[in-house]
């Protein structure tokens, strides 16, 4: 199939930079996800590729020839709406037919083509409703059974699950990383959820007010996030984030007595003031005191059966950790946390990481 | 579903039934009337008190239908009978029926002025609709400059009351040779009706959402073609709501017609009224000719009633 390439696309909406100096290539075969809050400009972005945004500066290479000139209907890129926007006049089937018609396929062909598709995406037997009569879920599979039919260069999708519940989301998200896996297509693929984002990304495109935060495997961009944005934006419940005096050996956070022992080799290498970014899972909560471990006071305790999200109060800072099921019996106990300093984030004040870890 | 009701709520919901039957009555009397007076013989047209039980009869119809004039003496047996029955329902009213030298029926001026009607107002309608329908989708697609004023403009065109401009638009028309044309009221009604029709079906097509357009774009249809394939069908509701409104205006308008026209593309309605006359008018053929004016609208609102009940709550609900 076939590669896409961004090369420092600018998009003005009036006044209102809403993509801002964009280069990115995605892979052939490369299913990549765009990730940010709604109004990113990561919706705008696809929308351009597609051809239905035009772009203010920039190129747009589709298998290596620039269509930023070219007109949405002569690109040959499939595009699965937030809306599924099926046309509420015709059948699934004629849905379907849609984008075959439009190239003058023949009906024998198109017949041909139509049921195949029908049957990957199993509602060969919804062909005769119309959209009106069918559920999210089978309004969402003829959706992409359009995108699909006529074998499109690339598949963008704008947060095709978003508006589904949330069991048949997880349901949806499984098969469309199966279709992913069987079709090949190269695919772009936005929303604002991060755990769709790690379930199905190749590689996941952090956005933040028209700019690329990073660019990376779904493990790079949960392990190394380059900045403050993606560190919160990725990962749930999100990264504990606070303020902290670096001594030797030791990480304190503000107004707390004690603080997290470091290794010295990651200490030395700080400023004395930094912010530490900590996620939830990395802080160990024990009930008695243990070497390394600072007291804190319990705040509050979320039991989501799996797991206990617990939040603490050490010093002024109030921080989340997560623990096994029951551990922490209830707000206002006395408990010690531990840190792992191999999952310690540090940023500098302007929010970049310092990537400085152990 | 029915929701449950209090006593209070079942007293209301009555009342509202009982109000709206005694509208809709108010509303229907007239009409009511009208019928009747149509299926009247002459001499119980204008009894006092009104005749409500009568033998209805066909007579009125054909005396608008044809030139007649008053008999001067009853005529023979075999003429009576040679005649067809609805020229005996003429002769039973005191009247003959006007024949050429080779005996053909004289037309009265009523079938010719229906026509016009009816041409006048189909042409208009599918121009005013049509026009409107893709200006309309200029407006609500495309950024266009000034789109407030313009639109405003559009609609200004409708503020004036036609009988201020009937004048200046007759010495216009006399120097362009459009008076008394059919082209002539085409253009003017389809203008009249273009600024409703806008601003209308800008109300339909906002409504359908942009990404209809977009999915066939990157289907891979021109835009031409999405308008055609998608929004048209989409828009068929407003489309059929704004023709009914279009042709009800065009079929009922009076004073560009009455002034505009007076013979070879005159309509019925400064037709029907000419028919009262001087003299004893016959309130039977006037009436008869009101009926069947009525007619062609209550046929084309009633087979576009579903789009129209449609059309009209559209946009009323977001989705």
């Amino acid at each position: 199939m076939t590669q896409i390439e961004l090369r420092n696309v600018n998009k003005f909406f009036g006044a209102v930079q809403v993509i801002k100096d964009v280069s990115l290539t995605v892979n052939d075969r490369e299913f990549v996800v765009f990730l940010g809050q709604s109004g990113c400009g990561k919706t705008t972005t696809l929308r351009a590729i597609a051809g239905l945004e035009t772009v203010d500066s920039g190129e747009i290479l589709v298998g290596g020839v620039p269509v930023q000139d070219t007109r949405a209907e002569d690109r040959d890129i499939a595009f699965v709406f937030q809306s599924f926007a099926l046309y509420p006049h015709l059948t699934v089937y004629e849905n379907m037919a849609f984008p075959l018609r439009a190239v003058g396929t023949p009906k024998a062909e198109v017949d041909v083509t139509v049921r195949r598709v029908a049957g990957v995406l199993q509602i060969s037997g919804l062909l005769k409703r119309r959209p009106s009569a069918l559920s999210g879920g089978d309004l969402q599979r003829v959706a992409i059974g359009r995108a699909l039919v006529r074998n499109p260069k690339a598949m963008l999708m704008d947060e095709p699950i978003g508006s589904l519940d949330a069991k048949l989301r997880e349901e949806m998200r499984v098969e469309l990383k199966r279709l992913h896996v069987e079709q090949g297509s190269t695919t772009i693929y936005v929303t604002h959820d991060q755990i769709e984002a790690m379930a199905l990304a190749d590689r996941i495109v952090v956005m933040h007010a028209g700019v690329l935060q990073q660019v990376g495997t779904p493990e790079e961009i949960y392990t190394n996030p380059v900045n403050l944005f993606v560190a919160q934006f990725v990962g749930s419940p999100v990264m504990n984030v606070c303020d902290v005096v670096v001594g030797d050996g030791v990480v304190t956070l503000a107004g707390a007595a004690e603080g997290f022992a470091m290794p010295q080799a990651l200490t030395q290498q700080l400023q004395a003031k930094v912010t530490l970014g900590i996620r939830p899972e990395a802080l160990e909560v024990v009930l008695e005191p243990s070497a390394g471990a600072i007291g804190a006071e319990v705040h509050l305790v979320e039991s989501l059966g799996s797991h206990d999200i617990v939040d603490l109060r050490i010093g002024q800072a109030l921080v989340r950790a997560r623990t096994r099921a029951g551990l922490v019996s209830g707000p206002g106990l006395r408990v010690y946390v531990k840190a792992d300093a191999s999952r310690a984030h540090f940023f500098d004040e302007a929010g970049q990481s310092l990537g400085i870890r152990v | 579903m029915a929701a449950v009701r209090t006593k209070g709520e079942m007293l209301r919901h009555r009342l509202s039934i009982i109000s709206l039957l005694v509208i809709l009555a108010l509303f229907l009397a007239p009409i009511f009337w009208i019928t009747a007076t149509a299926f009247k013989p002459r001499n119980l047209a204008t009894t006092v008190p009104p005749t409500v039980f009568f033998q209805p009869e066909f007579s009125p119809f054909v005396k608008l239908m044809t030139k007649r004039s008053q008999l001067r003496s009853a005529p023979t047996a075999e003429v009576y009978n040679a005649a067809p029955w609805w020229e005996q329902t003429v002769f039973d009213g005191g009247e003959k029926v006007v024949r050429s030298g080779k005996g053909e029926v004289q037309l009265s001026g009523f079938p010719s002025r229906f026509l016009n009607s009816l041409i006048i107002a189909i042409t208009s309608t599918v121009l005013a609709v049509g026009m409107g329908t893709i200006t309309a989708y200029g407006f609500s697609r495309f950024k266009v400059a000034g789109e407030d004023d313009w639109l405003f403009f559009i609609l200004s065109t409708r503020m004036l009351p036609p009988v201020v401009v009937a004048i200046p638009m007759f010495l216009m028309y006399r120097v362009v040779g459009l008076n008394d044309t059919h082209l002539g009221l085409i253009i003017l009604y389809t203008a009249f009706n273009l600024s409703f029709s806008v601003w209308l079906m800008k109300g339909f097509i906002d409504e359908i959402p942009k990404e209809y357009e977009d999915a066939a774009l990157v289907d891979g249809y021109t835009r031409m073609q999405a308008f055609f394939r998608i929004v048209l069908p989409e828009a068929a509701t407003g489309i059929a709501a704004t023709a009914v409104f279009c042709f009800i205006t065009a079929w009922n308008e009076y004073a560009f017609a009455l002034i505009m026209t007076n013979k070879r593309a005159q309509t019925a309605p400064p037709f029907i009224p000419s028919q009262v006359g001087s003299g004893l008018p016959d309130w039977t053929v006037i009436a008869a000719g009101t009926f069947l004016f009525l007619v062609p609208v209550a046929i084309f609102t009633f087979l576009l009633r579903n789009h129209l009940l449609r059309g009209m709550s559209f946009g009323a609900i977001r989705k």
